[in-house]
C-alpha cells in the first residue's frame, strides 16, 4: 500500500468546508446526526479517517465548552451515577 | 475661580503623567524580567543538522544573524498547522511592510520526519509564504532540534491506512540573531500582535547570553 501523501491546501478547504456545512447542519437540528446524513457522507469523503475522528472530537468539546459557559460547572454527582 | 481652576488642572495633568511613566516603568521591570528568565533557559543552544525542501544541508548556525519565526508542526495536521503557518506569514508580511527593520526568516520544522520528507515538506510549505524554508532530517536529528526548543511530539495511534496525527506543542518561537529563543507566540496571539512584538524586540535587542 502506497503511502498516503499529506492533502494539499485545496484538499484541506474541500475538508474544511464540508466539514463547517455538516456542523451547520447540526446546528441547525439540535444535533440530530441522522437530519444531516448527506452531509456527514460528504465530509467523510472529503477528510482522512484521522481528520474525521479529530473534528468529531473537537465538535464534542466546543459543545462541551459553549455548555460550560452557559450553564455553568456542574460536578458530577458521587454515588449512583457511572 | 480660574485660578484655582489653572492648578487643578495643572496638578491632573501631572498626576496623569506620573501614571503613565510609572505603567511604562512597569512594562519595563517585566520585559527585563522575561529576558533574565530566558536568558536562565537559554533555549535553542547547541546545533540541528537538517534538510530544507531543497535537499539542501542547514544547520542552525546557518541562521546565526538572522532574525527567525519559527513553527514546529506535520504536514498532515488537520488544522492547527495551517493556521498557525498562515498566521506567521501574514506577521512576517506585516514586518515586511515595515521599512528599516531587518527581514525576517520564517521557518517550519517538521515533528513527523517517518512521513515529512523533503519532498512533502516542499510541497506543504509553498502554500504559505515564499521564504517559508521548511526542514526535515532523520527521527534523530529532528528529535535533536526539536528538544533543543523544548517542543513536545507525540505520535498518535496509526489507524487502517497507516495515518495517524500528532500531537505537538502549538507555539510560533521567535529566535534573535544569536540563535537563542527570545520570545513565543501561542493560539491566541495574532498576526498584528506578533509582527508589534517582533519589532519591539528588534528595537531593543541585546544577546541572550554574554
Amino acid at each position: 500500500v502506497a503511502r498516503m501523501s499529506a492533502p494539499t491546501m485545496e484538499e484541506r478547504k474541500a475538508c474544511w468546508g464540508a466539514r463547517d456545512e455538516f456542523w451547520q447542519c447540526l446546528d441547525r437540528h439540535a444535533d440530530d446526526a441522522a437530519k444531516c446524513e448527506k452531509l456527514r457522507l460528504s465530509f467523510e469523503s472529503r477528510c482522512p479517517q484521522q481528520w474525521v475522528k479529530y473534528f468529531d472530537k473537537r465538535r464534542d468539546f466546543l459543545k462541551y465548552k459553549r455548555k460550560l459557559e452557559t450553564e455553568g460547572y456542574h460536578p458530577p454527582e458521587a454515588a449512583g451515577k457511572s | 475661580l480660574g485660578r484655582r481652576l489653572a492648578v487643578v488642572a495643572a496638578a491632573g495633568l501631572t498626576a496623569g503623567a506620573a501614571w503613565l511613566y510609572l505603567r511604562e516603568e512597569k512594562a519595563r521591570r517585566q520585559r527585563a524580567r522575561r529576558r533574565e528568565e530566558l536568558r536562565a533557559l537559554a533555549l535553542g543552544q547547541g546545533d540541528f543538522q537538517l534538510l530544507d525542501q531543497t535537499g539542501r544541508r542547514r544547520r542552525k548556525a546557518d541562521f546565526r544573524g538572522q532574525w527567525v519565526l519559527l513553527y514546529f508542526g506535520f504536514t498532515h495536521c488537520p488544522d492547527i498547522c495551517p493556521e498557525e503557518l498562515e498566521k506567521l506569514s501574514r506577521a512576517v508580511r506585516l514586518l515586511e511592510q515595515e521599512p528599516g527593520l531587518p527581514p525576517v526568516q520564517p521557518l517550519f520544522i517538521t515533528v513527523d520526519p517517518e512521513r515529512d520528507d523533503v519532498a512533502a515538506v516542499g510541497r506543504y510549505v509553498q502554500d504559505f509564504h515564499p521564504r517559508l524554508l521548511g526542514l526535515t532530517g532523520s527521527p534523530e536529528e529532528v528529535r535533536a532540534a526539536s528538544s533543543a526548543y523544548r517542543v513536545y511530539a507525540s505520535a498518535g495511534p496509526k489507524d487502517e491506512d497507516g495515518d495517524y496525527i500528532v500531537d505537538h506543542t502549538v507555539l510560533i518561537y521567535l529566535l534573535g540573531p544569536d540563535g537563542l529563543f527570545l520570545d513565543y507566540y501561542g493560539r491566541n496571539k495574532t498576526d498584528v500582535q506578533i509582527a508589534q512584538s517582533v519589532r519591539r524586540h528588534m528595537e531593543s535587542y541585546e544577546p541572550v547570553l554574554e
